[in-house]
């Protein structure tokens, strides 16, 4: 079976003034669709730079990135952003919830963008299976964090990404709301096959993937 | 999202708004009193009741005004043309009243009265001396005078009389002070001729330019078409010149407003570009931003200067102000273009944010 994402040597070098950093220094990866990877390593090794270019949020600067059949060498920025709008779903560590919304509208927003239109039976779906439809009229900051997260999740899934790219998910949780937010990510991954690639410091996090990646110095160095 | 991120800073889109709103009501309240002053003078040079008016060589068909006036007695050879039934020599004085221009007519009442049918008294009666005045009834009530008061017009006059408003000016004293004050004995800024009937305006018209080919002559109706067809070339530059700098006022305003939105917005910029919005979309997402300040701006400022114009009414009624719905449109339009032109930038520099630095910004 074709996988879902293959890299083979891929690279990124940042300029930062006249300085160049090697973030990625020649990453092969393959991950099968439903499968749910954990990214883990030290700060700076390139977890987040690797999640940020099979996002299609930054173009590589040499190798090969082959996400669901698309080669994003071959892809320009605008062919990116249409192949994110259809195909990833991010969560972030710090929710990334637009604050002048209210949780419906941060959820609704996605499907506007994506320009499918509102699917209410899907909306109903996933609030209710993150238990957050009772809170859809509050603004973010009237929100705890794990209820942050879990809208921030809601967003993510509610276009029925193929891939959900998750940086740290509990990275600004206590341990209970971190498990609460694993939970559902485990729940995503059976139920419904998602494939999720998920960044993290946490081992115990770690845990609940499928399969762990580890990372450093911008190479994979054990899975 | 656009109505949530202009309530979410709500003084900066109170100065937002006002900005567009002062613009817009700038350009109608400037356009609106100066075609006000225009077509109110058009209207009482109409109600003076010639058919015909005659000015000198080159001067401005716009309040008559030149520095060489005519020699009277042409007054005695208008008389003589075929369909001529009246003449009247006018001296213009230009006077202003709390910086409201007035053009103080100098006539003479007999011929004067043979044009025009003469002044509804409204109190006193006409001219007793050379230093009587008349005010019209409008002038009178906006500046408190009472008959038999002393009014200043450069000299003291004696107020002798109030009349209806409506025949050429608001202040009117005898030709002969008015040719004294300003040095120009047997002098007048303009003859207004009265034909046998209006239907023999243009043969009248066609003798005047035989008798004084180089004079300004003009049928009542075309002076009415020209001052009232909101075109004059003398006024275009002034207009042009106040509309642009209401325009820029508006421009700068929102550029800066949306600049700092862009700024203050750079982290949920890249969130919406994580989620997949186009370039095209996060230009849109600001320029109905910029577009909704805008749409209420207007309608503050069409409001505002609804009410503007009605406080200038009344506390100042010699001052007409026309508000037309054709500039009102117009001042939205120029609103809503140097808007949508203002926030275009920061729209644009908004759209080539780099996705993981937006979303690294603090």
């Amino acid at each position: 079976m074709e996988p879902l994402i293959a890299t083979q040597d891929l690279k990124k070098v940042y300029r930062v003034g006249k300085v160049e950093v090697h973030a990625l220094r020649g990453v092969d990866l393959v991950v099968q669709e439903g499968e749910f990877v954990a990214v883990v390593g030290p700060s700076g090794c390139g977890k987040s730079t690797l999640l940020h270019i099979l996002g299609g949020l930054t173009p590589p600067t040499s190798g090969r990135v082959l996400v669901d059949g698309n080669d994003f060498m071959a892809m320009s920025d605008a062919e990116r952003t249409r192949f994110r709008r259809h195909k990833i779903g991010f969560v972030f560590q710090r929710y990334n919830l637009l604050p002048t919304l209210t949780a419906r509208d941060n959820i609704r927003i996605a499907q506007h963008i994506q320009g499918n239109g509102f699917n209410p039976h899907r909306f109903a779906m996933v609030t209710e299976m993150l238990g957050i439809a009772d809170k859809l009229n509050r603004k973010p900051y009237a929100l705890s964090g794990g209820e942050q997260q879990r809208v921030a999740i809601a967003r993510a899934i509610i276009c029925e990404p193929k891939i959900l790219l998750a940086d740290e998910p509990t990275g600004n949780l206590d341990s209970e709301n971190s498990q609460i937010v694993l939970n559902m990510l485990r729940t995503l991954n059976r139920t419904f096959r998602q494939t999720i690639l998920m960044i993290t410091h946490n081992p115990e996090a770690a845990a609940v993937a499928d399969r762990i990646v580890r990372m450093r110095d911008g190479r994979i160095v054990g899975s | 999202m656009i109505v949530e991120n202009v309530l979410h800073r709500p003084i900066r889109t109170l100065v937002s708004i006002l900005a567009v709103a002062i613009e817009v009501g700038m350009v109608m309240l400037v356009v609106g009193m100066t075609h006000g002053l225009l077509n109110e003078y058009a209207k009482r040079v109409e109600g003076v009741g010639a058919d015909v008016m005659i000015q000198p060589p080159n001067a401005s068909f716009f309040f008559g005004l030149s520095s060489a006036p005519m020699p009277v007695k042409i007054a005695d050879r208008l008389a003589e043309l075929p369909h001529v039934l009246a003449v009247t020599p006018v001296l213009f004085q230009s006077y202003s009243t709390g910086g409201v221009p007035i053009i103080v007519y100098g006539i003479d009442m007999p011929s004067w009265n043979r044009v025009t049918g003469g002044f509804v008294y409204l109190q006193g009666g006409p001219f007793r001396g050379p230093n009587d005045i008349l005010v019209d009834d409008i002038y009178a009530r906006d500046n408190h005078i009472r008959l038999g008061q002393t009014l200043n017009v450069y000299q003291d006059f004696q107020v002798v009389g109030i009349v209806e408003h409506g025949k050429g000016s608001r202040l009117f004293i005898p030709l002969a002070t008015a040719q004294d004050m300003a040095g120009a004995h047997d002098k007048a800024s303009i003859f207004y001729v009265k034909c046998v009937d209006p239907a023999y305006t243009d043969s009248v018209i066609a003798s005047v330019r035989q008798l004084l080919p180089n004079y300004t002559v003009l049928s009542i109706k075309q002076f009415m078409t020209l001052v009232t067809s909101n075109d004059l070339p003398a006024l275009t530059a002034f207009i042009t010149a106040l509309i642009a700098v209401a325009v820029c006022i508006g421009f700068l305003v929102i550029f800066l407003s949306m600049y700092t939105t862009i700024t203050e917005r750079t982290r949920e910029i890249g969130i919406l570009k994580s989620l997949g919005a186009s370039k095209a979309y996060i230009i849109q997402v600001i320029l109905r931003e910029a577009a909704l300040l805008c749409l209420v701006g207007i309608v503050a400022g069409i409001v505002g200067t609804i009410v503007a114009a009605r406080v200038i009414q009344s506390s100042f009624p010699t001052i007409s102000v026309d508000l037309t719905p054709l500039w009102g449109l117009r001042a939205a339009a120029l609103a809503l273009a140097g808007a949508l032109l203002g926030a275009f930038y920061p729209a644009f520099r908004a759209a080539r944010l780099d996705p993981v630095d937006a979303l690294a910004y603090e």
